[in-house]
């Protein structure tokens, strides 16, 4: 962006330049012939409305429920992920890690934007952002603090960047008191941050965060 | 590259993209070696993030044979070699000045074998 651009108008009169690029391309791309809108529409409603992280919270679920599934899950990700019919772009080759009482994980890619899509959607905007990106694997401890989560000091924290094809979802530690809730229940209790790393579990009877 | 239709959208969208390959390539490197990251600075693309070029660091795992990014992107073949998951201490990064403070902590980054020397 030029940097005379100055920001003290509204920019809701006039597109943003992201919006404009956004448009252009895709203008170019439909009248070259390479993309059908109605494409596009289907591909936007499918991250909107059938992919997102409800699916990760499922697999999640499934693996506190079920030993066996979730040692499968740590074994071969994708494999065990596709049980549930979550497979496609962006998830070909998941890996997901656990947090224990030793250990916590967390997940940023520094190069841009890589997200495990099957089964967390499309990534949230501070994911992809360079605040996030930069601090992520300079300064954990800080990040955590920022998401409202502090770790015990005798917890290592292990930062996974997704600099290949290979895409990470956090396996988050099942909470405390939860041993006669249903998979459904427990599934309501993992949020997207959780899966990320940048958050935990919900106590059961907590309130909504992401 | 065909054209994306209301009717096979979905179907790319569910087949994927995986970047792995199915060539028969000898891994360089095994889990628990000490590996050290290549000072590369090419002017094409990469996937070796600058924070990491110079340091020391150990196998994890081996993800197996996958497309290497820097050659595909130049045009010039798929160069299909060893990816791993490679852990760098908190310390080896960042120095004294670690932002881990008082506490373990490591970052593990995938790498492909031409980024990577024996330590």
């Amino acid at each position: 962006m030029p940097s005379e651009h100055s920001h003290d108008h509204d920019h809701s009169e006039v597109p943003s330049d992201l919006a404009l690029r956004v448009k252009a391309l895709e203008s170019l791309l439909v009248e070259k012939g390479l993309v059908d809108p109605a494409a596009l529409e289907i591909l936007i409603d499918t991250y909107e409305t059938k992919v997102g992280p409800r699916n990760g919270a499922k697999v999640v679920a499934h693996a506190w429920s079920d030993p066996d599934y979730k040692a499968r899950l740590l074994a071969d990700g994708s494999k065990a992920i596709a049980e549930f019919g979550f497979d496609g772009r962006q998830g070909k080759d998941i890996v997901v890690v656990e947090n224990t009482e030793q250990v916590h994980n967390m997940v940023v890619c520094t190069l841009c934007s890589c997200y495990p899509w099957p089964v967390l959607g499309l990534p949230p905007v501070w994911y992809k952002a360079s605040p996030y990106r930069a601090r992520a694997v300079r300064d954990p401890v800080g990040v955590l603090k920022d998401f409202g989560v502090t770790l015990p000091e005798d917890v290592e924290i292990r930062v996974w960047d997704s600099t290949a094809e290979l895409r990470y979802l956090v396996l988050p530690q099942r909470p405390a008191g939860t041993e006669g809730l249903s998979e459904a229940d427990l599934a309501e209790l993992v949020t997207r941050d959780s899966m990320i790393g940048t958050g935990l579990a919900k106590q059961p009877g907590a309130g909504g965060t992401p | 590259m065909p054209k994306l239709t209301a009717d096979n959208v979905e179907d790319i969208l569910r087949k994927g993209d995986s970047a792995r390959l199915p060539d028969k390539v000898s891994a360089k490197f095994e889990p628990g070696q000490q590996v050290v990251v290549r000072n590369l600075n090419p002017l094409g693309h990469t996937r070796a993030p600058r924070y990491i070029r110079g340091k020391t660091g150990i196998i994890d795992r081996d993800h197996g044979v996958m497309i290497f990014p820097d050659t595909h992107a130049a045009g010039t073949g798929k160069s299909p070699q060893h990816v791993y998951s490679v852990r760098f201490e908190a310390a080896e990064v960042w120095g004294p000045d670690s932002m881990f403070p008082g506490r373990r902590g490591a970052i593990y980054i995938d790498l492909w074998d031409d980024y990577l020397d024996r330590a």
